[in-house]
């Protein structure tokens, strides 16, 4: 349990840090959209997307190079934590 | 037909980059360009302004790409960062710009470019991120 409550921290702070949000990590919501126009997402966009590809490449070693995987895998918080445990299981 | 004048969408004036001296794989390598104090690049001054390096950068991209010109024409540059400066190039530098691909998703391409003199010393490095497609 503490494990993925420490993945998720590394994956929000990953967020705000490559992406220069001037947010609290913690106020992201682990189900919350982070692409779209949903209000209680960020409205991240595909440039961003790519962002977060470099940033998880650089944090975790994993590449993510197929678009549809890094639509599904940037859902939200939740998503991106179940992507990064299944390329390191 | 010139094929210079086919491999990138863009033509004088606005044309900074000569041609690829290095091919080392997919969108990475090297091209040359030539400041002169004749060319449109220089805005009349002997320098090349520090954005036009950018510019630069996104061309020598597209040039190692070796994309359609017609499909270039319908993409645009995303973004620009990690940008710094070492030195204004003026008029007569050779300048070598290495490029590599730092990060693909779907359309959008991230490169990062390293641009140096001809004596080798750095003029300026950073990335600029490509959106092919047409702009939403």
């Amino acid at each position: 349990m503490e494990q993925v409550a420490e993945l998720k921290g590394r994956v929000k702070a990953l967020i705000v840090r490559q992406l220069k949000l001037e947010i609290d990590p913690a106020s992201i919501k682990d189900d919350a959209p982070l692409f779209g126009d949903d209000p209680s997402g960020l409205g991240l966009d595909s440039i961003d997307a790519l962002e977060l590809v470099l940033g998880i490449e650089k944090e975790f070693g994993i590449k993510v190079q197929d678009e549809e995987v890094g639509v599904k895998a940037f859902a939200s918080v939740n998503a991106l934590c179940e992507f990064v445990e299944s390329k390191a299981a | 037909m010139n094929p210079l004048r086919e491999d990138l969408p863009h033509v004088y004036p606005f044309r900074f980059v000569e041609r690829t001296v290095e091919k080392r794989g997919p969108a990475e390598g090297r091209v040359r360009a030539l400041v002169t104090v004749n060319g449109r690049r220089t805005e009349g001054g002997e320098a090349l302004p520090p954005l036009t390096l950018v510019e630069v950068v996104a061309q020598a991209a597209l040039l190692l790409e070796g994309g359609d010109p017609g499909i270039g024409r319908s993409g645009f540059l995303a973004g620009v960062s990690d940008f710094t400066f070492d030195r204004t190039p003026g008029s007569g530098d050779l300048l070598d710009v290495d490029v590599r691909i730092a990060g693909v998703l779907g359309p959008i391409v991230r490169f990062e470019g390293v641009v140096t003199d001809g004596e080798g010393r750095r003029v300026c490095s950073g990335a600029v991120t490509v959106k092919k497609g047409v702009a939403a």
